[in-house]
């Protein structure tokens, strides 16, 4: 009976449904003059504490925001596996200083385990060259989160602050899952909460986190577009998460 | 491109380079068009100095010449004869404790001359 216990309790952890995470995560996100002119960046679709990967299909829209010019980026993508599944990868040259604002529309998702589609319109934020102007730029995606916080240059301990937004408007109350990419796998999590945290924003919309370690941290705000979507002739609901991805220094000492 | 270009124009700069590193309220960035260098000068609050000096060194850390600061934060200059194989160091400095510097690489003068300097 134990043993039967046992194997049905690992079928179930096996069969959890972890957050997902649309992603973009540049080969730096603080280049100075010195480190070159480029960066590298990698499109995915996982679940990026337990290095799950998902197919992530052609993006609906690619694009860099500076100085209030908007490019877009989708003829330059390159396909690629992340965590053995389909992604996207590109180059992309900065030309001058200041924040550049890296976003993806994926193509909706179907998820069966949830019996809905979800779209995680998904950025984040480079400084290029030692300069932040432009950190705070909201993009006036379907839904995103605009920060408070400077999406970059954070010591891990820092709190992270942003406002939820969907079609424009602040999210009272909105949930926001918080999870870290564990891209080396050597993070453990005692319990399955502990694997995505959930925050909730206030009544203006605005969340707080603050992250435990250095790294990659993504946060996805998820709301149900008002608009159901069809699948095999059905109304399904369709999760819409706005996904910034920030990144946390390790404290650095002599 | 260019990382290991960059990085040997660095060494051979190393002195210059360690020179303004103090403040980074003040923010420099130079471009090439055609074979017309545009340094931009501007405080991190977005103002721009109203005076202050510009010098221009060559990778042996050869002052070539130095400029005053334009109108708009702008100075601009033709590019020098050799620039090209071995890139420029430009030192802005505003007053004590506001200067910074650009790295104009020869992969940077390249590009500019490249595609005028409006990509």
């Amino acid at each position: 009976m134990k043993t039967f216990l046992t194997a049905a309790a690992l079928m179930a952890s096996a069969t959890t449904a972890f957050a997902h995470y649309g992603m973009i995560i540049p080969s730096d996100n603080m280049p100075g003059q010195e480190d070159g002119r480029t960066v590298d960046l990698t499109l995915s679709f996982s679940h990026p504490f337990e290095g799950v990967g998902m197919v992530l299909d052609t993006p609906v829209a690619f694009s860099v925001t500076h100085e209030g010019e908007t490019t877009d980026l989708l003829d330059t993508l390159n396909e690629t596996q992340v965590m053995d599944h389909a992604a996207f990868a590109t180059e992309y040259r900065m030309e001058r200083p200041g924040t550049y604002v890296f976003a993806m529309e994926p193509q909706p998702y179907w998820e069966p385990e949830e019996d809905a589609f979800i779209t995680h319109f998904t950025k984040t934020y480079v400084s290029a060259y030692g300069d932040d102007e432009g950190w705070d730029t909201e993009l006036g995606l379907k839904t995103e989160i605009v920060p408070l916080s400077k999406p970059f240059a954070l010591w891990e301990g820092n709190v992270f602050q942003g406002i939820v937004k969907l079609d424009g408007e602040a999210v009272p109350y909105a949930e926001v899952e918080v999870e870290y990419y564990n891209e080396d796998g050597s993070a453990q999590a005692p319990s399955d909460l502990m694997i995505t945290q959930t925050v909730k924003a206030d009544a203006d919309g605005v969340f707080t986190y603050a992250a435990p370690t250095s790294g990659w941290w993504g946060f996805a705000a998820l709301n149900t577009a008002e608009e159901p979507m069809q699948y095999e002739g059905e109304d399904k609901a369709h999760e819409l998460g706005a996904v910034i991805w920030v990144h946390f220094e390790p404290w650095a000492t002599k | 491109m260019g990382h290991q270009v960059i990085r040997a124009f660095t060494i051979a700069l190393t002195i210059v380079a360690a020179l303004p590193a103090a403040a980074h309220d003040l923010r420099v960035f130079a471009s090439v068009a055609d074979d017309t260098v545009t340094v931009e000068s501007t405080f991190s609050s977005g103002r721009v100095p109203t005076e202050g000096a510009v010098r221009v060194l060559d990778a042996e850390n050869t002052l070539l010449m130095t400029l005053e600061i334009g109108a708009e934060g702008m100075t601009r200059f033709a590019l020098p004869e050799g620039a090209e194989n071995s890139g420029l160091m430009i030192e802005v400095e505003v007053s004590e404790g506001h200067s910074d510097y650009w790295m104009l690489t020869p992969d940077d003068i390249a590009y500019g001359q490249k595609t005028d300097g409006t990509n």
